[in-house]
Formats: C-alpha cells, sequence, structure tokens
C-alpha cells in the first residue's frame, strides 16, 4: 500500500470535516453544558458563564422607567420631596453616562465594578425612599421595575458536578433506565430468536425467496413513525383491530387498558418494535447462512450427526459473529429507541414508558433545560459505551474488518 | 422443482405464509380503513375490512393538508443527502482502501464510534450552531444528517472497495494515471454496483430521518414526511381517516424502492454484519 500525499489527503479530508463539526464537536459541547445550570427560556441562565455578568442592555431599559415613573409622579409627592426627584433624575443620567458605551451581557471588573455597584445601591436607597413613604399611581410598577434591574447582574451558571449528583438521585432518570432496559432486552431477546427461526425457515423455502425478501423489507424501510402510527390505529382502545382481537381472546380485561395502562404500553411499544425490526434480524442472519459452504453440513452428514448435533455444534458456532455483530447493532438501536415511543405513546402513561431517549428530549426541548438534558444525554452514552464494550471485549463481536 | 414436492404442503410453507401474513396484515388493514367514511371507522363499522361506502374523502383531506409538501420535502431532503454524502464518503473510502496514512485506525474507530452513540448527543449543540446561524427552518438540516448517514455509507463503500483488485489501479499507474483518473476511470466504474447499493441505504435513512428535522425545522413548511405524519396524531383528536390515508400515501414511494432495489438494500445491510 501506497504512503498518502498531500493530495490524496484532500480526498478524506471531506469526511473529517464533515465527522467533526456534526459528531464530535457536538460531544465536546454536551460536556461543556453537563457543568452549567443551562436553561434556554431563563433570561438568567441562557448563556454559559463561569463568571459574574451585567446585562446593560437591561440595566439600562429599566434605568429610563425609574426616572420616568418618578418624574411623572412628581406632583404627588410633597414639596419637600421634589428635590429628591431631581436628584434622582441626574443621578440616572450620570449612570447611563458611565454605560454609555457598552451593550450586551458584559464582564464587571475593577473600578467600573465598585462604580456600578454603589451608583445602583444609591439608585435603590433613592427609590426605595418614594416606595416606602408616598403613595403614588405608578408605585407598584417602580417596585416591578426595580425587581426586574436586579437581575441585571447574572451570577455564574457554573455548576460543576451538581447536575450529575441531582441526576443520581433523580427518581425518573432510574425509572426512564429501567424502561429503556426492559424494552431492549425484552425487544432485543425476542427478535433474535424470531429472527433466528425464521432465518432458518427461509433458507429452506426453496421457492418464492425474492417475495420473501420483498415483504421482509417493507417493515424496515418504512419511517418509524409511520409504523408507529399504523400501531397506535391497530392498538386503539375502540376501533383498532388487534385491541378489539385481544379483548375477544381475553388476552387483555378491556381493549382501552392496551395503550393506557403502563404494561399494556409497554407491551405495545415492544410488540410494534418487534414487528418491524425482527424481518432486519431474519435477514441477517439468513445472510450468514448462506456464507457457510455445503460441503460442510454434507461431511457433518456422512459423519452421521443429527439435526440437532449439526445446528448446535455447527451453525451456530459459524453463525455466531454474525448474530453477535447484529445483536449489537439491534442492542444499541433499541437502547436509543425514540420515534416509536415518541409518536405511540409519547412515553405515557404517567411515564411508564419514558426511555432515556424521550426524557432527555423532553427535558431538552419542552422545559429548554439544556444542562440537564445534557447530563441525561451522557449518561446514555456512557450506557451506550457499556453495551459496545460487553460484546466487543466479552463476546467476541468483530465490528471492524480488518485488511 | 418436482411435482411432488408443490401439491404437499409442507410446514416450511404454512411458517412462511404466516409469517407473511403477519408482516403484510397491519398494511392490509389500514388501506381498508382508508376508504372509510369517518362515521365507520368508530363504532360498529370499525372492525369490518370492507367499508359499505368507500370514500376518498380522507386522501382528499390529507393531499390539500399539505402532505404533498412534505413529500416533496422529504424527496429533497433525501436527494441531498445522498449526493453529498456518497461523494464525500466515496472520495474517503478510495483513501482509507488505497493509502497507508497515520491515524488511520483512530480515523476508523471514531466512524464507528459514531455510528454507536445516540443520536441524542448532536441534537442540542446543533439546534443552538442553527439559532446563532439562523439555519434553522431551512434544507441546511442535511448538513447534521451526516451523523447518521455517513459511518454506513464509508463502512459499506469501504467493503466494496476492498474487493477490487488493486493490480488494475497499479497497471494504470504504470501507464502515468493520476490519482484522480484511477479514481473516476477505474475505481468508479468497478464499484458502481457498492456506490448504488450505498446510496439506496442512505436515501432511505435520510427519507427517515425524524429527531432532527422536528427540532431544527419546527416550521410546518420545511417539514418531512415522517414529521408531518407524526403530527397527525395530537393529544386530543386522532383523525384515524387522515392518518390511515397519509400512511398508505406515504408507504408507497418506500414500497416502490424496495420492491426495485431489494436485492442491493439486503447486499447493503448484510455487508457492514456478515464476514464473508
Amino acid at each position: 500500500m501506497k504512503r498518502m500525499g498531500f493530495k490524496e489527503a484532500l480526498f478524506i479530508l471531506p469526511a473529517i470535516i464533515l465527522i467533526a463539526i456534526f459528531s464530535l464537536w457536538p460531544i465536546f459541547k454536551i460536556i461543556n453544558y453537563s457543568f452549567f445550570d443551562y436553561q434556554l427560556s431563563d433570561q438568567q441562565k441562557s448563556q454559559l458563564s463561569t463568571r459574574e455578568k451585567f446585562n446593560v442592555d437591561l440595566f439600562n431599559e429599566n434605568l429610563d422607567y425609574v426616572s420616568m415613573f418618578i418624574d411623572m409622579n412628581r406632583e404627588s409627592f410633597p414639596e419637600d420631596a421634589q428635590g429628591k426627584v431631581d436628584e434622582v433624575i441626574i443621578d440616572v443620567n450620570e449612570f447611563k453616562q458611565l454605560l454609555a458605551d457598552k451593550s450586551g451581557f458584559i464582564e464587571l471588573s475593577g473600578e467600573l465594578k465598585k462604580q456600578i455597584r454603589s451608583n445602583y445601591d444609591k439608585l435603590i436607597t433613592e427609590a426605595d425612599y418614594f416606595v416606602q413613604n408616598f403613595d403614588f399611581p405608578d408605585r407598584e410598577n417602580l417596585q416591578m421595575i426595580m425587581e426586574d434591574m436586579s437581575k441585571s447582574y447574572v451570577r455564574s451558571n457554573f455548576i460543576g458536578l451538581q447536575g450529575y449528583y441531582n441526576a443520581l438521585k433523580d427518581e425518573r432518570i432510574q425509572i426512564a433506565l429501567k424502561n429503556t432496559t426492559v424494552f431492549t432486552v425484552i425487544s432485543v431477546a425476542i427478535e433474535l430468536v424470531l429472527g433466528l427461526g425464521l432465518a432458518i425457515i427461509m433458507n429452506r423455502a426453496m421457492r418464492g425467496q425474492g417475495l420473501i425478501r420483498a415483504v421482509s423489507l417493507i417493515p424496515w424501510a418504512i419511517p418509524t413513525t409511520v409504523a408507529a402510527l399504523i400501531w397506535s390505529y391497530l392498538y386503539d382502545g375502540s376501533s383498532g383491530i388487534v385491541a378489539y382481537m385481544l379483548q375477544s381472546l381475553h388476552l387483555v380485561r378491556d381493549s382501552k387498558d392496551l395503550l393506557l395502562s403502563g404494561g399494556g404500553a409497554m407491551a405495545s411499544a415492544i410488540s410494534a418494535d418487534v414487528w418491524k425490526t425482527t424481518p432486519y434480524m431474519a435477514l441477517l442472519i439468513l445472510a450468514g447462512f448462506q456464507t457457510i459452504p455445503g460441503a460442510v453440513y454434507e461431511s457433518a452428514k456422512v459423519d452421521g450427526s443429527g439435526v440437532f448435533n449439526t445446528f448446535f455444534k455447527i451453525t451456530l458456532p459459524l453463525l455466531k459473529p454474525t448474530i453477535l455483530v447484529a445483536l449489537l447493532m439491534r442492542t444499541l438501536d433499541a437502547f436509543r429507541v425514540f420515534d416509536l415511543i415518541y409518536v405511540l405513546t409519547s412515553g405515557g402513561p404517567g411515564g411508564s414508558t419514558e426511555t432515556m431517549s424521550i426524557y432527555a428530549f423532553k427535558t431538552m426541548f419542552e422545559q429548554s433545560n439544556f444542562g440537564y438534558g445534557s447530563i441525561v444525554v451522557i449518561l446514555m452514552v456512557l450506557c451506550v459505551a457499556l453495551i459496545a464494550a460487553f460484546y466487543i471485549k466479552i463476546l467476541g463481536a468483530n465490528v471492524m474488518e480488518r485488511d | 422443482m418436482d411435482k411432488k414436492s408443490s401439491k404437499t404442503i409442507s410446514p416450511v410453507f404454512i411458517f412462511v405464509s404466516l409469517y407473511l401474513v403477519v408482516i403484510v396484515f397491519p398494511f392490509i388493514w389500514v388501506l381498508a380503513a382508508s376508504f372509510k367514511p369517518t362515521q365507520e371507522i368508530f363504532g360498529d363499522g370499525a372492525f369490518r375490512i370492507i367499508s359499505a361506502n368507500p370514500t376518498l374523502e380522507n386522501y382528499i383531506n390529507v393531499l390539500q393538508n399539505g402532505l404533498i409538501r412534505s413529500m416533496m420535502n422529504s424527496f429533497i431532503v433525501a436527494s441531498l443527502t445522498t449526493l453529498y454524502v456518497i461523494l464525500v464518503a466515496s472520495l474517503a473510502a478510495y483513501a482509507i482502501t488505497r493509502f497507508k496514512f497515520r491515524g488511520k485506525n483512530l480515523l476508523l474507530g471514531i466512524i464507528l464510534a459514531v455510528s454507536m452513540f445516540p443520536q441524542m448527543v448532536i441534537v442540542g449543540p446543533i439546534y443552538n450552531l442553527f439559532m446563532k446561524f439562523n439555519m434553522t427552518n431551512s434544507y441546511f438540516v442535511v448538513l447534521p444528517y451526516s451523523t447518521i448517514t455517513l459511518p454506513v455509507a464509508l463502512f459499506i463503500l469501504v467493503t466494496h472497495f476492498n474487493k477490487i483488485p488493486i493490480s488494475l489501479e497499479e497497471a494504470a499507474t504504470i501507464d502515468g494515471a493520476t490519482s484522480m483518473q484511477i479514481l473516476s476511470k477505474i475505481v468508479f466504474r468497478l464499484a458502481a454496483p457498492g456506490i448504488f447499493t450505498t446510496a439506496i441505504i442512505v436515501f432511505i435513512a435520510a427519507w427517515n430521518e425524524f429527531l432532527l428535522t422536528v427540532t431544527l425545522n419546527t416550521n410546518r413548511a420545511y417539514h418531512t414526511v415522517p414529521v408531518a405524519i407524526s403530527f397527525l396524531r395530537t393529544q386530543f383528536t386522532i383523525l384515524w381517516g387522515d392518518v390511515t390515508a397519509a400512511t398508505v400515501i406515504v408507504t408507497i414511494p418506500t414500497l416502490i424502492i424496495v420492491l426495485l432495489f431489494q436485492k442491493q438494500i439486503v447486499s447493503g445491510l448484510t455487508s457492514g454484519a456478515v464476514k464473508e
């Protein structure tokens, strides 16, 4: 093999750039997020800041209101307070000059920090004087403005490992982890057994291989959300045919229990997943079958090996690499399950089908809490790494072909 | 096949038929329901296969409600992804299979790890990135699609490129061909079936993507089929008529692709998992 020159290195560059920006950078980013109390919907926490910051724009805007509310209510104040009113207006103008060349979020330090603090404290005392002593139309407004003003000081939202500590005590994560594990273990186990059985049968089928293959590919090829919708119709309590059949066979007491009870919803999600991916599993194993040369079976027959003996002593060991890789791929897929459950149950009823993905998604995009959501995601990544390590190191799955 | 075996009904035949019925039944049922008027979907008519008063009302409804637009979006997004991912992945796979370079194993390891980690990892940071550069609600969403499609494409292509004998290229090098010429005149021609297989797998993966589009493209005008169809099921009203009709319509393109390219799809699916 030749050494790579500069021109050949350019061939690989686009792939590296894409992976770096859209796959690797987000990982570092999300680890970073996880150390902050980072919430998009909360102005105080919508940025990652390790130091205290000062929101100049918000402060300036509120300064205007302070002088406006006091100036406009001038008539409500007695003669001896008029001087104080002028004082406030002068102070506000001075303050605005101090901040004149600044905007957005700034970090405060040294002289400026002290100056802003002392000006601000003075303003608070002045505004308090009016609020405490007099009754005027905008009294409540002034109070609200002062309250809002105090939010200009944005404290650092760096929380270090606090989020991880919270996650350890978060019962919802434990439930999500349990749900994900139940879903993964049961669905992958069923898919493996059925897939293996189907592959054996397909391997025997003389005719209709094309038809079997085409039909097997359809559930795999349709979007998961479409499959989830199909099954949510079949499971529907009042008009779903599968729910109706299960009720007629007395497998469920009431057809409405299927998606509305915890166990029923989980069983429904698992069986929808089994329907969608068993054929895929069968096709993978079938392809493995077809790589075993017929001569192996013939010599086993000559040596007097029985059907079961041949299967367990010859076929299975030869299939092991294929089965392990298929299992690894399926286990990881099932562990990150999102679309299916999001559409079928959205994690309900009462969180009984909420998986790690669903919990992470809800935390990030429904509660806008990117910090905590990132921690849930990182826990998922750790689990995925453990699963992969288990398959590769302990079971010896060979996922990378080496030449 | 002799006459005898085709006349007796073997257990294999029964199992295969049963399997086919289980797989196909949901589609048949949905197809049947899609022709039912609303009052038949609920109540007594719900469990009848053939509608008493078949209607096309459901189809007209969903087609007028933006389903065509989302199918077009899906087509655009899936085609764009396929085009650039195949281009990028072919070049990279060629370099990986033909040249020695430092960190090759590291690169392959990273690609493998990327293919394993949950997609949920990238959504948050990518959302912020897209907000910052005003890229939400656009076809830029195809760029992060690379996370789900590029590793798969690379693995399939590396497997295929490895099968092409290197001696042809060596001969061409001796005749004075440049890397680019070797790539376009020899490797791409010989690897065409492999590239085509990869393209189909990438196309299907991009067509089916849900998470990135639902978070980055919240505007209905940019919804793809999987997203648009998921919004048909809401907490309070489920219009089964619309759902079933939409399901039938969006399944048709997938069905066509599967029927036309089943061999390529199976070869693509198994080339990573099955050692030959």
